[in-house]
């Protein structure tokens, strides 16, 4: 790993569907604490790697998304972290920092907005936004801390929701900008059928979509396969996706259907013959 | 060639300043042309003097940067320069964001002028080889946007049309069919008329509900036509052809003429800059607004029928191979018919079997945000009505300026605190995610819509 690398990570946090996934009639039950504690520690082997490893973690929560890290904006918050003699400095902040504000997050939700549909398109625009102003110097920044801009910026996804329907044209133009900002998605699905939508994702932007067989050793997964920067995986053997289904959303239903009726003029996809487009009238 | 200036004491009346809205002074104009050919990129060479006296008709709408730019107290000029480039990215979201109903299947001829008036060097390094390397990177985007879109080249050379790359919607061949560039080497007069009728039979056959377009990329001051290219005009008309011309020496009145009344786009490039501006405005899909001008006898907007298409299951280069119905050949990877389960090589295309039209589903959200804009952002002006404003831009938490910066006027829609509000979630956003969230993303971080 001779270049620094940006891994901004989006972490699906919907109480609902992390409650089922650590349910005991799972085979293989995994709780969110023992999730987090794995992934603590995928974090800090990331920014171990290499000195200028980045790091930005994004949250999405029921109805909203939230920037739970970011290790350029970190500066101010250190001085509140009580030193430990026996851990390295940079792990303790970024460890009590995201798990600080998981908790903020997740208290201050109240019981009604638990089911609101999770904010994931949010966090990954918001992620992109976070690449594109690492990627190019931008005017606002003073010159002394432009640095160099970190290569190989990743996007790695945790799902644990189903895919929603609503949400599949901006995840396609996140999918579209990612492509031009040359960002590689990775999915690494914990719990919950396929989703269709991060497949394309993973497909399109040449990163690895991983449905774990076995929740419980997600940390083994993480070093395994998303440790390594998509420069040096092309060495390695990745797992690949066996199947991609290149379903789309039709958008008078948001159901995905594999045969739809689309609109020769604006392209919208229906499920059902209509006489007039309903897009472009 | 024809005698490209004839000085500086050029009569500065009867070319350069007219309005080209005047009927009259246009028809002396495009007469006094026809005798001169003098009104070349004059400015180019008419030096700093000169830079005060009025512009050329096609100049009118181009700023001079540099005549806007002031310096600050300091006597530096990175504010006003910051200043330029953040109002030139604004201005582009003040264009209306109400959904316009465009065309999607496009199909574009792309007409490239390969007379002897092209190897002036007037542009870096020669006009054909700016053309070239810009029609390139033309493709290449208009491929990006446009993915379901087929485009042919046309060139323009000894008064002849030739036929130089056909129509596909494969964007390597159309790049390797202008790759070799001693195949193009300039060469005697252009026909204007010969290519756009080459061009026009080569679409005659297309479907209704698809687009017609043809780019002329025009860099001599003449045309050398067969019959009277009017009557040209007015077959494009009647099969709905829509004329852009990208010109690189002057404005002249037949091509005005054509994209004007086939409702396409014209422009005189002043520079290299310019010229690529230019030729990039004509890549986002048209609004289907030349419909309801041509109108003679079809309804304005026809309505949309509906195709019938199947979004295929990739298999991986790792599965079992099985014979191809299109190739009949032993493959492990491919796409699988969604109806009939055969299995074709390539997307798009029409499945052997059942006749399903196959397209992969990407392709087609490719041009979704063109029909689903973002809303423009609103640039805030002060915090007094917020009551607990965000420190930090919601995309990209950079935190704003505590103080309204003092150098930025505020008429051109610009924010004195950096803060750019959208109408629906009413989150705050930095300059440079506004300008990306709706360049690149068309999608807002906040409402995620």
């Amino acid at each position: 790993m001779d270049k620094a690398s940006h891994l901004s990570v989006v972490i699906d946090l919907s109480p609902t569907q992390w409650h089922l996934c650590s349910q005991s009639s799972n085979p293989y039950p995994l709780t969110l604490q023992s999730f987090l504690s794995q992934l603590l520690a995928f974090f800090n082997s990331h920014i171990a790697c290499k000195d200028e490893n980045t790091l930005a973690v994004f949250g999405a929560f029921p109805g909203k998304s939230v920037l739970l890290y970011s290790s350029t904006t970190i500066a101010a918050e250190e001085h509140s972290v009580n030193a430990d003699a026996n851990t390295y400095r940079p792990f303790k902040v970024l460890d009590s920092t995201i798990m600080g504000s998981i908790r903020n997050q997740l208290e201050a939700l109240e019981l009604l907005e638990a089911e609101a549909p999770i904010g994931l398109v949010g966090a990954i625009t918001k992620s992109l936004c976070y690449i594109n102003r690492l990627t190019i110097p931008s005017s606002s920044t003073t010159p002394a801390e432009e640095k160099q801009a970190p290569l190989d910026p990743r996007i790695l996804i945790f799902s644990v929701s189903p895919d929603q329907s609503p949400s599949y044209i901006p995840i396609m133009n996140s999918i579209f900008s990612a492509q031009k900002l040359k960002v590689t998605i990775d999915v690494c699905k914990i719990y919950g059928p396929d989703s269709v939508f991060l497949q394309q994702a993973a497909h399109l932007t040449g990163g690895s979509y991983l449905h774990l067989n076995r929740p419980d050793a997600v940390l083994q997964y993480l070093t395994m396969s998303f440790l390594p920067p998509p420069g040096i995986r092309q060495l390695l053997s990745v797992p690949t996706q066996d199947k991609i289904d290149f379903r789309a959303a039709c958008f008078c239903h948001k159901k995905i259907v594999d045969i739809g009726f689309v609109c020769s003029v604006c392209l919208s996809i229906f499920c059902n013959p209509v006489p007039v487009c309903s897009t472009c009238r | 060639m024809p005698p490209r200036r004839i000085g500086d004491d050029f009569d500065a009346d009867s070319d350069s300043d007219v309005s080209i809205l005047d009927d009259l002074e246009d028809v002396g104009r495009a007469r006094g042309k026809g005798k001169g050919k003098a009104i070349d990129r004059r400015r180019k060479d008419k030096g700093k003097g000169k830079a005060k006296e009025q512009p050329y008709a096609w100049e009118a709408s181009y700023t001079r940067s540099w005549d806007t730019v002031q310096e600050d107290e300091a006597g530096s000029l990175q504010g006003a320069v910051q200043d330029l480039i953040a109002r030139g990215r604004r201005r582009r979201l003040l264009a209306p964001a109400t959904a316009i109903r465009r065309t999607i299947i496009r199909h574009l001829i792309l007409v490239l002028d390969l007379s002897s008036a092209m190897m002036d060097r007037d542009m870096r390094p020669t006009r054909f080889d700016l053309m070239l390397q810009y029609a390139r990177e033309f493709i290449v985007e208009w491929f990006d946007q446009n993915p379901l879109g087929q485009i042919g080249i046309v060139g323009m050379r000894s008064g002849l049309g030739e036929r130089i790359g056909e129509m596909t919607g494969n964007p390597q061949e159309v790049l390797k069919a202008i790759s070799e560039r001693h195949k193009l080497e300039p060469n005697g007069e252009p026909s204007l008329q010969n290519a756009i009728e080459m061009a026009r039979s080569t679409m005659s056959h297309l479907p209704t509900h698809s687009s017609r377009e043809i780019t002329v990329i025009f860099g001599s001051l003449t045309t050398c036509d067969p019959g009277n290219i009017h009557d040209t005009l007015e077959s494009c008309l009647k099969d709905r052809i829509r004329i852009s011309v990208v010109a690189l020496a002057a404005e002249m009145k037949i091509c005005r003429d054509l994209c004007d009344k086939t409702g396409g786009q014209f422009g005189v490039a002043l520079n290299e800059g310019h010229f690529k501006d230019l030729l990039f405005e004509l890549i986002p899909p048209p609004a289907a607004r030349a419909l309801a001008r041509t109108g003679s006898g079809a309804p304005a907007n026809p309505a949309a029928d509906l195709m019938m298409m199947g979004f295929p299951t990739r298999l991986p280069d790792t599965s079992p191979p099985a014979l191809c119905v299109c190739h009949s050949q032993l493959k492990s990877e491919g796409f699988l018919c969604p109806r009939c389960r055969a299995k074709v090589c390539d997307v798009p295309t029409d499945c052997d079997i059942c006749g399903l039209m196959i397209v992969s589903s990407p392709h087609l959200a490719r041009s979704y945000h063109h029909l689903f804009p973002v809303k423009a952002y609103q640039a805030v002006m002060a915090l007094v009505d917020t009551p607990s404003p965000a420190p930090g831009c919601h995309g990209c938490a950079q935190l704003f300026e505590k103080m309204a910066s003092t150098m930025t006027n505020t008429t051109e829609g610009m924010s004195p605190l950096g803060r750019y509000r959208c109408p629906d979630c009413h989150n705050d956003f930095c300059t440079d995610c506004d300008v990306f969230v709706h360049d690149v993303v068309h999608c807002c971080p906040g409402c995620g819509k």
